[in-house]
């Protein structure tokens, strides 16, 4: 429980911050040129994090002709190391197919991503399977886990499928594991364990290698409240302390409000982007958006 | 877990009954192979054996083909050649032991085969005398003493043996062994003294054999044997006794090549049934597989870990079904034993296990092949999509494949038909062409699933309206997976209607020749003749005088059959086996009508007394020859040309005869003895008294004889065909066990995927009861399915083959076996049934609320 306050205190605090930039922002008028609300007590602002995932332009078109659906309709957004970016938007907007292009699952019909300056929306499949084993983590709504695996040979995989070996990989996955709370669960089979149980273990897994960038699919879709509290707090936690860049797809403003940024999204295109930390808020513009 | 390899085996530990449901096919195929190749390894040990045993210390052995005589002077000839060191005369003929208790025919896989031998003669067989000693007069005989042991025979006994002379009594004065222990089947050896045999066989002038003793080296009997053939020319064979093994192996290649097609048949089933599971697993796993590819795995990787998995349990498979096939070639042994063909101990070799689980391996392997490919073009959003738009597109370019594919196999069977010998090229055309119309057959299925599944699932429908269309959705829902599912099935069962077709429309040739040709009431023969399968009992003269003698008798005609490897042609000798048929032209005419082509009955039958000869149709067709032209006959006592007086109109031995005179035979041959005599009485009312009077004549005293009525000796001839394809029936049947395990797969897999849907309506009331009778239906569908397909390729591939056999033997038409097309449509009732047995206990046990919460 404790943890828990300080991190919503700690949001709040920056959400109050950047409250008056959000509003601006929403109506359109530039922010740089307003004066923040509270300026003395501002804390020391570091130099802007380097950019690590950009995507310029994505467009993707599925069928032909007559027939053609434009998921994505030049859509652009850039996120910085460390960073929480939320994806918002109705059913059809785009996100889902937003988050395919970036997790390089598809490659866009036009547009250009690139991943720590190295463009990858054009490499064929074995270059996408290879970003995808070594340089990013996704985490799904559900069915993450091979159910024959146990929670730490479910952790390992990434590792053996990069043909890694040996007691430092187990050392680090047992690590990993105690990090997100199941150091007691390590043997244990997906079934035997809750559903917010088994997206920690994915979280886990998708941490094993280090990547530059995680993709979270609806982390919390399938959570009752309490499961997703435990995992917002994880990946909120890893921002912090960690620096791990966090970019996640949902539709449930509570999950939206631990990003530091919530982008929506309708008919393909960027439609808007507010600071994150207060659900409230969230809810809000999310609402104003689909009116 | 320690790299990515070892996915493959976690995957297979963690669904282990699947798994083993999956591999069944294969442990069932692997064991049918081994069975086999351990049958035939032990089927040619026999053989070579034999030889090995009984000629153990001959260099050559001088003899007519087949079971033809030597003159007598062609001792002396041998023995005057250079280089022959000692050379022994020999008679052979069959005895069979007559039982203490009167009134039981002999058994004629107890027979005896005897040589008659001078008792100063040196010993060519590779024996030890264990007890007593030789026999060297009168009635004394010297016994093999396992089979002598198996009779309860011992030293000094007297025993009863039927000779073609009649019951004889014989003193056992010596007992010996060979020193192999060479077991031939029930079958046993005994020498006897020369002169007695002569009288017993009816062999006064002549020799069936002159076993050649040669002192020196592989060069100096080669030029031997060189020496001898000059001396004594076309008819008289000179081998090597490997040669003659040899000789008997190659004929037996053809037995071989149709049990290793069957047992082939019983593990493309289970290459089948891996295919399936596999589609159906691969299916299941999209999700897991997506996410695979997201953690960054290579299409390559995932399709090796299925072919691994697939490899996994092919050896595993193969290893099980290592142990069962041990106990199916026993199993197969004794079931040719009771065919009364002979076979020694059970060989079990080195290579042949190898060979059986390679092809296992490799038959699970390349079933999985297409679906690990697929596996592997899994692309990566299925992760999350799962497996919502994917609905596998049938092809139409398949369909064309599939039908192109079952004309060339059609063609291929043909092929195998017409072939007038059965090579391995020849028997790997006709296999390759059965398994290209099954395969057509699997690539044209899906798209007849759904009529057929309307059609058939009608009688269900009729009988459980909601379970049957319910059913009928399920099975029509994936007509892939329906499809090869009963493809499975119809394997087996279209194997056995075309077998079966091929046995009842030969069986309709000869019961309608029969009917037609035969104009005798009775036939005499010894019991268990069998003109082929080596030397066979005969029939003494005296017999035929007594029976000559009968008041009721009109006319008593005599018939020696000869088999030989090498009918006589236009040019002497040539490739096809067949059946010289000799007999008295005046006494024959009255008892047999077969139609004969050419010139009248009559004067073909006064032609036949002058020394003219008639051609069964198959061979005459196949040499071109016509009335008119002249055959060459070469025989071990002489030779002669013989004009073609008629062709005949005969389906038996498959139209591969030569008819002459008894004169003929005798002159080239050298023939004596009667095979067969076939009666005919003064009158209709005379009959049953003939019929009488003969049974007591020969019941008495000719106990290795049987008589038989015209309708008794149709039913001995079907149930020698039926016996022989009992062999076939029984590995087929290997074949359609499998299938049922790809059945129970299937169903099983359908019960996953409706288990939401079967929870709404118990939910909605539906009971356990009703659930179980959907599953049921649909695996009925599916039997029935099977079965219609099973008989529409089993009709065709059956009237294929028979076409190409009818090429070679003219008058064969096709009879469509209806019988068996009703036992195949019930059994696929009745398989269903039992498949479905599980799978539906399963779905009446899900628990409501985990059913519809099922995700």
């Amino acid at each position: 429980m404790a943890p828990l306050l300080d991190d919503l205190t700690g949001a709040l605090r920056q959400g109050l911050g950047r409250a008056g930039e959000a509003l601006v922002s929403l109506s359109g008028t530039d922010p740089e040129t307003e004066v923040p609300l509270e300026a003395e007590a501002a804390v020391p602002v570091a130099p802007p994090a380097p950019v690590v995932l950009e995507a310029r332009d994505l467009t993707k078109v599925y069928g032909e002709g007559g027939a053609a659906v434009r998921a994505l309709d030049g859509a652009s957004i850039e996120v910085r190391r460390g960073e929480i970016v939320a994806i918002m938007g109705p059913s059809g907007s785009g996100k889902s197919t937003m988050l395919h292009m970036l997790g390089a699952l598809e490659t866009p019909t036009s547009g250009q991503i690139s991943l720590g300056g190295e463009r990858y929306d054009g490499l064929d499949d074995s270059g996408l399977t290879r970003v995808r084993r070594d340089r990013i983590g996704f985490v799904f709504q559900f069915f993450n886990l091979l159910p024959s695996l146990s929670a730490e040979e479910n952790v390992l995989l990434p590792a053996l499928i990069a043909g890694e070996r040996g007691d430092a990989i187990r050392g680090r996955v047992r690590d990993l594991l105690g990090r997100v709370g199941l150091a007691g669960r390590v043997e244990h089979l997906p079934a035997e364990m809750s559903g917010g149980e088994q997206q920690r273990v994915s979280i886990a897994r998708a941490l094993l290698r280090d990547p530059e960038l995680v993709l979270a699919d609806e982390p919390t879709g399938n959570l009752d409240s309490r499961s997703s509290a435990e995992v917002l707090d994880l990946l909120r936690e890893l921002s912090e302390s960690e620096q791990q860049t966090v970019v996640m797809v949902t539709h449930d403003p509570g999950a939206a409000a631990i990003a530091d940024r919530v982008i929506f999204l309708r008919d393909g295109q960027v439609a808007g982007e507010i600071e994150g930390g207060s659900r409230e808020r969230v809810s809000e513009a999310f609402t104003a958006l689909r009116a | 877990m320690r790299s990515f390899s070892s996915l493959a085996l976690r995957q297979v530990r963690a669904r282990r009954a699947r798994a083993l449901l999956t591999a069944a096919g294969i442990v069932l195929g692997v064991g049918m192979i081994l069975g086999v190749l351990l049958l035939s390894a032990t089927i040619n040990r026999t053989f070579s054996d034999l030889y090995d045993s009984v000629y153990g210390k001959a260099d050559l052995i001088v003899s007519g083909s087949g079971e033809d005589s030597l003159p007598k002077s062609a001792l002396e000839r041998v023995q005057l050649t250079p280089g022959v060191e000692e050379a022994i005369g020999r008679v052979i003929g069959i005895f069979s032991l007559v039982e203490r208790h009167r009134g039981k025919p002999p058994d004629p896989g107890n027979e005896l085969n005897v040589a008659g031998q001078s008792p100063d003669a040196a010993d060519v067989t590779d024996s030890e005398t264990v007890a007593g000693r030789d026999p060297r007069r009168g009635r004394e005989i010297a016994l093999q003493e396992s089979w002598a042991d198996a009779n309860e025979i011992g030293l000094g006994d007297r025993i009863s043996l039927a000779t073609p002379d009649g019951e004889r009594k014989f003193d056992v004065v010596g007992l010996f062994q060979f020193s192999s222990g060479f077991e031939f089947g029930g079958e046993g050896f005994a020498v006897m003294p020369l002169a007695s045999a002569r009288g017993l066989l009816d062999k006064p002038r002549s020799f069936d054999e002159v076993d050649v003793i040669i002192a020196g080296g592989d060069r100096t009997i080669a030029t031997v044997e060189r020496r001898l053939e000059k001396r004594f020319g076309k008819g008289v064979q000179v081998e090597t006794p490997d040669r003659k093994s040899q000789d008997i192996e190659s004929q037996l290649q053809a037995f071989n090549a149709i049990l290793y097609f069957f047992a082939a048949m019983a593990l493309f089933v289970g290459g089948f049934l891996i295919f399936n599971a596999f589609n159906m697993t691969v299916l299941q796993r999209t999700r897991e597989i997506g996410m695979l590819r997201t953690l960054g795995t290579s299409r390559r990787r995932i399709t090796g870990s299925v072919l691994r998995e697939a490899g996994l349990l092919g050896i595993a498979g193969a290893t099980v079904g290592l142990g069962l096939g041990l106990g199916l070639a026993y199993a197969l042994a004794e079931l040719v034993r009771a065919l009364d063909f002979p076979v020694g101990r059970l060989v079990i070799t080195w290579w042949a296990p190898a060979v059986a689980v390679v092809t296992g391996l490799l038959t699970a392997v390349l079933g999985a092949l297409y679906p690990a490919r697929r596996a592997g073009r899994t692309s990566p959003v299925r992760a999350v999509l799962g497996t919502d738009g994917l609905r596998s597109q049938i092809r139409p370019r398949r369909a064309l494949i599939g039908i192109i594919l079952i004309l060339v196999g059609l063609a291929g069977a043909f092929w195998l038909g017409a072939a007038d010998e059965t090579t391995p090229l020849v028997a790997a055309a006709g296999m390759a062409g059965t398994i290209a119309i099954f395969f057509g057959i699997a690539m044209i299925a899906p798209f007849v699933v759904r009529p057929l599944v309307r059609v058939l699932s009608w009688p269900v429908r009729v009988v459980f309206p909601v379970e049957g269309r319910l059913a009928a959705e399920a099975a029509r829902s994936d007509p892939g997976r329906t499809a090869s599912t009963a493809t499975a099935l119809l394997i087996g069962l279209a194997l056995v209607i075309a077998v079966n077709s091929l046995g009842s429309s030969f069986l309709k040739t000869i019961s309608d020749e029969f009917d037609q040709a035969f104009a005798r009431d009775l036939t005499v023969q010894p019991s268990g003749l069998a003109p082929g399968q080596g030397p066979q009992q005969t029939i003494a003269g005296s017999l035929r005088d007594r029976l000559a003698k009968i008041d009721q008798a009109e006319v008593v005609a005599r018939e020696r059959f000869l088999f030989t490897p090498d009918l006589p042609g236009r040019k002497g000798k040539t490739e096809s086996d067949g059946l010289l048929i000799a007999f008295d032209p005046s006494e024959y005419e009255q008892v047999d009508t077969t139609d004969i082509q050419g010139p009248p009955r009559d004067q073909v039958f006064r032609r036949m007394e002058r020394g003219g000869v008639t051609v069964g149709e198959g061979h005459a067709d196949e040499e071109n020859i016509e009335v008119g032209d002249t055959l060459r006959l070469e025989g071990p006592s002489g030779q002669r040309r013989a004009p073609v007086v008629g062709i005949v109109e005969t389906a038996l031995f498959g139209g591969q005869t030569v008819g002459m005179s008894l004169e003929t035979l005798r002159k080239v041959w050298g023939v004596t003895a009667d095979t067969e005599l076939a009666l005919k009485a003064k009158s209709e009312a005379a009959r049953p008294v003939l019929e009488r009077k003969v049974r007591r004549i020969v019941r008495q005293d000719y106990p290795n004889l049987a008589v038989l009525s015209n309708d008794e000796l149709k039913a001995d001839v079907e149930s020698q065909v039926n016996q022989q394809f009992g062999v076939f029936y029984a590995i087929v049947g290997v074949a359609i066990f499998a299938s049922l395990f790809g059945i129970v797969n299937t169903l099983t897999m359908s019960v996953l995927e409706r288990t939401r849907e079967i929870g709404v309506l118990r939910a909605l009331g539906a009971t356990r009861w009703q659930i179980r009778r959907q599953v049921a239906s649909e695996s009925i569908v599916i039997g029935l399915i099977g079965a219609l397909l099973g008989i529409v390729v089993g009709t065709g591939l059956g009237y294929a083959l028979l076409q190409g056999l009818a090429a070679g033997i003219p008058g064969v038409q096709y009879r469509p076996p209806l019988a068996t097309m009703a036992m195949v449509a019930v059994a696929g009732v009745l398989l269903g049934l039992i498949a479905a047995i599980l799978p539906a206990r399963r779905a009446a046990r899900l628990d409501v609320i985990d059913a519809i919460s099922y995700e």
